[in-house]
């Protein structure tokens, strides 16, 4: 199992970006939608997962909004901005090609 | 900018927010956690163990709560609110303990700041003048002997000022309480005559008019002229504008008014009057004046005293006559001013400083028995993944809470303290009107607060960080309250009762010396003696006709008893005359024996039966003993002691270097009196009868004995000496209140002392009671035990009583050693009392016993009446 800090710096915060750029989704759907893509290989803990929410938040990227869930409790959505939008594009783009850069030197031997 | 600005906001709203903030944080975690149970439960685990599953896939939540704070609010502000808040939370839910402990701070800090802020005032805050610590005083030394004299002689002066390029600015002066009449009504004001370079070396101008030139000294070619205080200005004048056109009489002379002082200038000691210093006939041996000067920028103190040094060298040796063995030292202004008070102060400030340790030692110990009650708490949060160095600041925040709000609490208690401090510091402190609560001892309170918080707080945090957690967890609050808290918390007690049997000493040491002090035998009877100064502006003839028709009027009053009138009534140190004497020997021209050494007093015939002094021997002096009859004097004791010894003074002759008039016939011996300072042995004494010494009688203190209150003869005297002469001023006190004054430093050290050692007295008994009420709580159970198996009572008690007493030993003897050293400081302001009086120290011993036992015998009792069965049950 391969815990978040075991990720490339920065890979969480392009994770969380993919996955609300599909739909708003909670912190634990967020996680578990990881989860489900990476078929399991990817688990995310709330202990890196809120820093790293809290922190894009900060920085623009996404932006929350309280609603009420199904079972009538206070339940926190993200939303990517737009600003947020372009970053995933980049972020994406510079995760491409970094992760061909290293395939390259480990099939390289 | 923008961006730092945006980053201040979003700070700034979080703060404004943050119990929001806080709250939905909780939830968003909560939901999370919620949810993961529930995932857990489908997966097909009981709840408990869905939960347990879900809490470990989770990671520690505390920490990452942490986390999302620091990024709400720059991580350091963050914890360190999130501290605060939590601090203030766990303060809130325990109000009694921590209305003690602030409390018990408070006072401290409290204490320290009052005194800081006396400490700051007069001896820390340089004076009010451009440059004041290049303005300094020179002095007369003896060489041989480096003994001090703060006068000075004209001739000398003005050599060392010729000769000498240390300074830029060199002045003489003098000051005195002289007859003034700024109106129509005569009254004693400060007075000072001095140099024109008086103003150069105080870089002071007058407000309104001008200073003194050279043409002012010259006294044939110029109108006299004077400049007076805004005070005096404002108060006798009315602040009128056209002042500079009016005049003021200032002894026998009209002056014109040609300046007035900037506000606030006073010196020396609060003068109201300055005049020009005119004297042209230049003494080298009268040492009459002070003197002042500036040092040039950048000339060390150590160069010119090394300068003047020589230039006092090269005039003894062409003065060998008047100069021989005497030097010159120079000194700051500002040390010389304060040079007799420093001392106190300092030990002052020493004794609450030692107070405040006194009080954190004992706020720790409160600290610490809340900690190991809390620990449970500490533990779980160290669980939930909060690091040991995060409990720590937990704490340490706490403390510096307690210190903040301490503080606060303590600088409303210093305002009222800094007044009665004030209003309890004998009057002639020097600069005590500048003692107040300003940047500076704020500054001063809120180093200490912070001190204070790491004494008190820093012990807990460390004892706490070194928990064993899955045993706090265990047992809650007993885990941890064995033996080391217990142990540290001796420690601290030890320490405190160490520190307060170092001041209940030194107060011991004060209120003995105030008691053997007010036993003293005066030689005098002070109660019931009315004081009236008074001083004659005419001719010597007339002066003396005044003082003549006075004293019968007066001696005709109701009421009185007796009356006369004496050049220096007992106490009274404003004035004096002393010098060498002979008997039956013409004195010398230059007798410096300070073997044969005697006070000179001027009296008037009744002035012993007025003050209360018994005629011993022979007769007072009457009314033969006038101008033209034979010479004649009465001696005290001390001096028949001294140089006749047994053989029969009535007869002798005794010559005096007061005012050389030859041989003077004793004709009475009176009782000793102690004629300056009720702490200082009587010297021999001289007295003259003032009709046979006429030009030393301007100045005469009418002493009047009467039946009852002696003030309230002040009205009829003062109505008296009106008709006689209006133009004379009268001033009145008591001989109780000049006696009164004289002891007023030592009672105030004394109370001072008391109150202080009082306070740290009984903190150091909360400790000993505290300590042993915690050891019956959690040795209960022992207790009960030993009782079911048949100890009785009384053994119970003594065990218990027992180990408080063991501290207070231990406090004791270490306490005692210190104070061995510490008293020694004290020896100049003890009174028949040696630093290491055994009275005092038993006494500290007894008291501290008596206590001690006091302290520990009330939970002791508790324990003895435990119900074993109850206890028993309760765990």
């Amino acid at each position: 199992m391969s815990k978040p800090t075991d990720l490339v710096q920065g890979t969480l915060d392009l994770l969380i970006l993919k996955i609300l750029a599909l739909e708003p989704q909670h912190g634990w759907a967020i996680a578990q939608r990881i989860r489900q893509m990476s078929g399991d290989v990817l688990q995310v803990g709330q202990s890196a997962l809120y820093p790293a929410l809290h922190k894009l938040e900060r920085q623009g990227w996404i932006k929350s909004k309280w609603d009420v869930s199904s079972t009538n409790r206070r339940v926190k959505y993200y939303t990517l901005t737009r600003t947020g939008r372009r970053a995933v594009a980049d972020e994406a783009a510079n995760w491409e090609r970094l992760a061909a850069a290293i395939s390259a030197i480990v099939r390289a031997t | 900018m923008t961006r730092w600005l945006a980053q201040l906001r979003s700070a700034f709203l979080s703060i404004s927010h943050r119990r929001r903030a806080e709250r939905d944080l909780e939830d968003e975690i909560r939901y999370h956690l919620d949810l993961e149970i529930e995932a857990q439960r489908h997966a097909g685990l009981s709840p408990d163990e869905a939960r347990h599953a879900a809490l470990r896939a989770m990671g520690a939540i505390e920490k990452s709560k942490d986390e999302c704070r620091d990024l709400r609010w720059g991580r350091l502000v963050g914890e360190f609110l999130s501290d605060l808040r939590y601090a203030g939370r766990a303060l809130r839910r325990r109000p009694g303990f921590a209305a003690l402990a602030i409390a018990i701070v408070a006072l401290g800090i409290g204490a320290n700041t009052a005194v800081f802020s006396v400490v700051n005032g007069v001896l820390l805050k340089s004076l009010p003048y451009p440059d004041a610590d290049r303005i300094v005083v020179l002095r007369t030394t003896s060489v041989k002997t480096g003994e001090i004299n703060p006068l000075v002689t004209l001739a000398n002066f003005w050599d060392w000022r010729a000769q000498s390029t240390s300074f830029e600015a060199m002045a003489t002066y003098r000051g005195a309480e002289t007859p003034v009449t700024p109106g129509d009504t005569a009254e004693y004001a400060r007075h000072a005559t001095v140099d024109v370079q008086w103003f150069g070396v105080f870089r002071v101008v007058p407000a309104i008019g001008r200073a003194f030139g050279p043409a002012d000294l010259v006294p044939s070619n110029s109108q006299p002229v004077a400049i007076i205080s805004d005070a005096y200005w404002q108060s006798r004048y009315g602040g009128d504008p056209g002042v500079l056109q009016r005049t003021i009489r200032v002894g026998n002379t009209l002056r014109h008014i040609v300046g007035v002082m900037p506000q606030g200038f006073q010196f020396p000691n609060r003068t109201d009057v300055w005049t020009p210093q005119t004297s042209r006939t230049a003494s080298r041996t009268s040492h009459n004046l002070l003197a002042v000067a500036r040092l040039k920028p950048g000339v060390p103190l150590a160069s010119a005293n090394a300068e003047l040094s020589a230039i006092a060298a090269r005039l003894a040796q062409q003065y060998p006559d008047s100069n021989e063995g005497r030097g010159v030292s120079v000194a700051r202004l500002q040390d010389q001013l304060v040079r007799d008070v420093r001392l106190m102060l300092y030990l002052m400030w020493g004794a609450v400083g030692l107070v405040l340790v006194i009080a954190c030692a004992n706020t720790a110990t409160l600290l610490l028995t809340k900690a190991t009650a809390r620990s449970r708490e500490i533990a779980v949060r160290t669980a939930l993944g909060a690091s040991r160095r995060r409990i720590m600041r937990q704490l340490v925040t706490e403390s510096l809470l307690l210190a903040i709000v301490a503080a606060a609490a303590g600088i409303a208690l210093a305002y009222w303290g800094v007044q009665a401090l004030v209003a309890l510091t004998p009057a002639d402190v020097v600069r005590l009107t500048d003692t107040r609560i300003d940047g500076g001892v704020l500054a001063f309170t809120l180093a200490v607060s912070l001190l204070a918080s790491i004494l008190f707080g820093l012990v807990p945090a460390l004892h706490a960080s070194k928990m064993d957690l899955a045993e706090a967890i265990k047992n809650g609050a007993r885990a941890t309250s064995g033996s080391r808290s217990i142990r540290t918390r001796g420690v601290l007690v030890v320490g405190q009762i160490a520190l307060a049997v170092i001041l209940l000493t030194g107060a011991g040491l004060l209120v003995r010396s105030l008691i053997a002090l007010q036993n003293v035998t005066l030689g005098f009877e002070p109660a019931n003696v009315l004081v009236m100064k008074a001083t004659g502006v005419r001719s010597l003839a007339e002066n003396n006709a005044f003082f003549d028709r006075l004293l019968p009027r007066v001696a005709a009053l109701p009421g009185v008893l007796a009356v006369g009138a004496t050049s220096v009534p007992p106490g009274d140190l404003t004035l004096s005359g002393d010098g060498a004497y002979r008997i039956d020997h013409l004195i010398e021209e230059r007798d410096h024996d300070r073997e044969r050494h005697a006070l000179f007093t001027i009296v008037t015939p009744g002035a012993f039966a007025a003050l209360g002094i018994p005629i011993t021997r022979g007769r007072d002096f009457n009314e033969t003993d006038i101008e033209n009859r034979p010479l004649v004097a009465i001696v005290n004791e001390a001096l028949v002691r001294k140089s006749l010894g047994d053989q029969d003074p009535i007869g002798k002759t005794i010559s005096c270097s007061w005012d050389r008039k030859g041989p003077m016939t004793i004709v009475g011996v009176v009782g000793d009196a102690r004629e300056r300072n009720p702490g200082l042995e009587p010297m021999p004494d001289c007295y003259m009868p003032y009709r046979q010494h006429p030009y030393n009688g301007n100045t005469l203190n009418v002493v009047v004995r009467t039946e009852s209150d002696p003030m309230a003869l002040a009205t009829p005297l003062r109505r008296a000496a009106a008709e006689i002469a209006p133009e004379v001023p009268v001033a009145f006190t008591t001989m109780e209140a000049t006696v009164a004054k004289r002891m007023a430093e030592p009672r105030f050290r004394a109370l001072l002392f008391a109150v202080l050692a009082a306070i740290a007295g009984c903190l150091a008994m909360a400790g000993v009671y505290g300590i042993v009420a915690q050891a019956v709580e959690q040795r209960g159970k022992e207790i009960c035990l030993r009782m079911a198996l048949g100890a009785n009572r009384t053994a119970v008690l003594k065990m218990v009583v027992g180990q408080g007493v063991m501290l207070s030993i231990a406090g004791a003897a270490l306490g005692l050693t210190g104070a061995f050293g510490a008293t020694r400081f004290l020896e100049t302001m003890l009174f028949e009392v040696t630093p290491l009086d055994p009275v005092v120290y038993l006494s500290v011993v007894v008291l501290l016993a008596v206590v001690a036992v006091a302290a520990s015998y009330v939970p002791a009792r508790r324990a003895a009446v435990l119900n074993p069965v109850e206890l028993l049950k309760t765990d």
